[in-house]
């Protein structure tokens, strides 16, 4: 058996077109040959948010682009290749529809297996990527469609310890930043205003931090933040700069108060197994936020766990994330047939009660 | 005397999966599968069963068809993709035909069925376009033609198997769906509050 994998991957669950090609010889560390992100912030900026629609017209149309250009780059051709990997969810379904048919067109062509990969699992592998870190370790994944902590404990096994009732973080700060009038996408925006800002100004509330779980809701803050605007709009008649730098910094120190208090949690009940190297990984774009890192960081410290942020362009959407689970699962043995089918809704953990949309179509994730 | 190309072409751009093997002027297969939802799923297997009954593999194709549409948008999406895919994994060409050209015919209004009492037509010499169905009735008639909005995908697949064979070897732009409808979408309603200065 050969002892080098080398395998593509594809992602488009959201809306960001990318393409990698990901290499580990035997146990060695895995190597990312190329990785190739085509953003769409452009096509979204005047919908204040991701159109579905818009997300799969782009999709369709650059998947096949962004793959040859991930194989020009990382300098290997589809012979060189031992599997194909494509989220196949949970995502916005047009785009996840769009990847898993390009990814079956080229498997079919080629004749190499496909792996469908679940983003979510793409996200909380992604410290292995990088660090090499060994199972058990504590995930939170915090991005602008997702925030819950997980103990992964294998490619496909994840323990979820709680997550969010309502909204993400990430699309709490993009709200911000549009009752503020700052740029798209609001997270880096909004935390460059935070820091000329005074955070004890304005007191958001933390919800959920009465309760002993490790659940989180974030649509109330953004509530509270659209109310406090409206408040002092409507005794001066607008905002100054000052007042807006303030909103940011009261906001963004009430997510990182809920994220680091809720993180102590979910960390007293991850040591609990008494992991022998204990490890706490964040993944999503929300953990590229410095204050939110340096209050995770804290706790981190506090409780003898070492802190792993793989660098941004691996933390926000990407494809050697998806390239890189396929390649576990793919060692493990896993291989889907060509009636791979795309799921909006596909939870990790699948063994935990929903958390988000438990109607008929089951649950988010 | 030179080989006569194989040409695979399929559509999804209603509620179907149909597909059409084209050897040089004869049509090896034809597959018609109706389907509202599933497409994704059902697609590929049953272009790997085509081409298996013909004793025919992936590498023996000389182009890919697809139809671009209009239509359903997730459908054409789903076989676009697939096309580029297979285009990129063959090395071959992947030839995108409009549903409204797979459909011409001498004296009649090409038209693809849309939903509320639409339809998708292209008048001769003008862009294809969405309107009604009384208004496209209207432009039929003044331009006697007929106006016969069905068409059977087996016959639009073949078409689309037809046009490409005749193209592939000019084309150089990699098919792209014609959706002739914008994405639904609203300009965000958050307005920015009024700044002032400090």
């Amino acid at each position: 058996m050969t002892e080098t994998l080398t395998l593509l991957g594809l992602e488009s669950s959201c809306d960001d077109t990318a393409a990698a090609v990901v290499r580990q010889q035997a146990e060695a560390p895995a190597e990312v040959l190329a990785s190739i992100v085509f953003g769409q912030t452009e096509l979204h900026r005047a919908f204040g948010g991701v159109v579905p629609e818009i997300a799969a017209r782009a999709h369709a149309e650059k998947l096949d682009i962004c793959v040859a250009d991930a194989l020009a780059e990382a300098g290997v051709t589809l012979a060189d290749l031992d599997a194909i990997a494509v989220t196949a969810g949970p995502g916005l379904i047009g785009g996840v529809m769009s990847g898993v048919m390009c990814a079956k067109g080229i498997a079919a062509a080629t004749g190499l297996p496909l792996v469908g990969v679940n983003h979510l699992a793409g996200h909380a592998l992604t410290p292995r990527l990088t660090d090499g870190i060994a199972y058990p370790y504590l995930m939170l994944l915090v991005s602008g469609g997702h925030c819950q902590f997980l103990i992964a404990r294998g490619p496909e096994d994840f323990t979820r310890l709680g997550g969010t009732i309502d909204d993400a973080p990430g699309e709490a700060f993009d709200k911000t930043a549009r009752l503020l009038g700052l740029p798209q996408p609001g997270g880096p925006s909004v935390q460059a205003e935070a820091e000329r800002g005074d955070p004890m100004r304005f007191r958001f509330p933390r919800p959920l931090l009465d309760r002993q779980d490790c659940n989180f809701s974030f649509s109330g803050l953004k509530t509270a933040l659209l109310r406090m605007r409206d408040q002092i709009t409507a005794e001066k008649s607008g905002l100054t700069l000052q007042d807006r730098a303030d909103l940011c910094a009261g906001f963004q120190t009430a997510v990182a108060d809920v994220l680091a208090k809720k993180t102590q949690r979910a960390l007293q009940i991850y040591l609990e197994e008494n992991p022998s190297e204990p490890v706490l990984a964040v993944a999503g774009g929300v953990a590229a936020n410095s204050a939110i890192r340096a209050q995770l960081e804290t706790v981190c410290a506090e409780n003898n766990t070492r802190f792993v942020a793989p660098p941004l362009h691996l933390c926000t959407d990407n494809a050697a994330m998806i390239a890189y689970a396929g390649l576990e699962r793919f060692k493990a043995g896993a291989r889907d047939g060509m009636d791979l089918a795309a799921r909006p809704r596909w939870p990790l953990d699948q063994s935990s009660p929903a958390m988000l949309g438990s109607g008929r179509k089951g649950a988010k994730a | 005397m030179a080989t006569e190309p194989l040409v695979l072409a399929f559509d999804c751009s209603a509620a179907h999966c149909a597909a059409a093997l084209l050897k040089g002027d004869q049509v090896l297969c034809e597959r018609l599968e109706e389907m509202n939802r599933g497409q994704a799923e059902r697609l590929m297997p049953l272009l790997e069963e085509l081409l298996f009954d013909c004793a025919q593999s992936w590498q023996d194709l000389d182009a890919i068809g697809v139809g671009v549409g209009p239509g359903n948008f997730t459908g054409i999406r789903i076989a676009v993709s697939a096309a580029r895919g297979l285009a990129l994994g063959l090395n071959r060409p992947a030839v995108g035909v409009s549903g409204l050209e797979a459909r011409q015919k001498p004296g009649v209004l090409p038209a693809v069925p849309a939903p509320r009492d639409q339809v998708y037509i292209e008048m001769p010499g003008e862009a294809p376009r969405l309107t009604s169905c009384a208004e496209a009735e209207e432009c039929a008639r003044g331009a006697a033609l007929a106006f016969a909005p069905v068409a059977s995908p087996v016959d639009l697949a073949r078409r689309i198997a037809e046009l490409t064979r005749d193209r592939y070897q000019k084309t150089s732009s990699p098919p792209a769906p014609l959706y002739l409808r914008a994405a639904d979408a609203a300009p965000a309603r958050d307005l920015p509050p009024k700044l002032l200065d400090d």
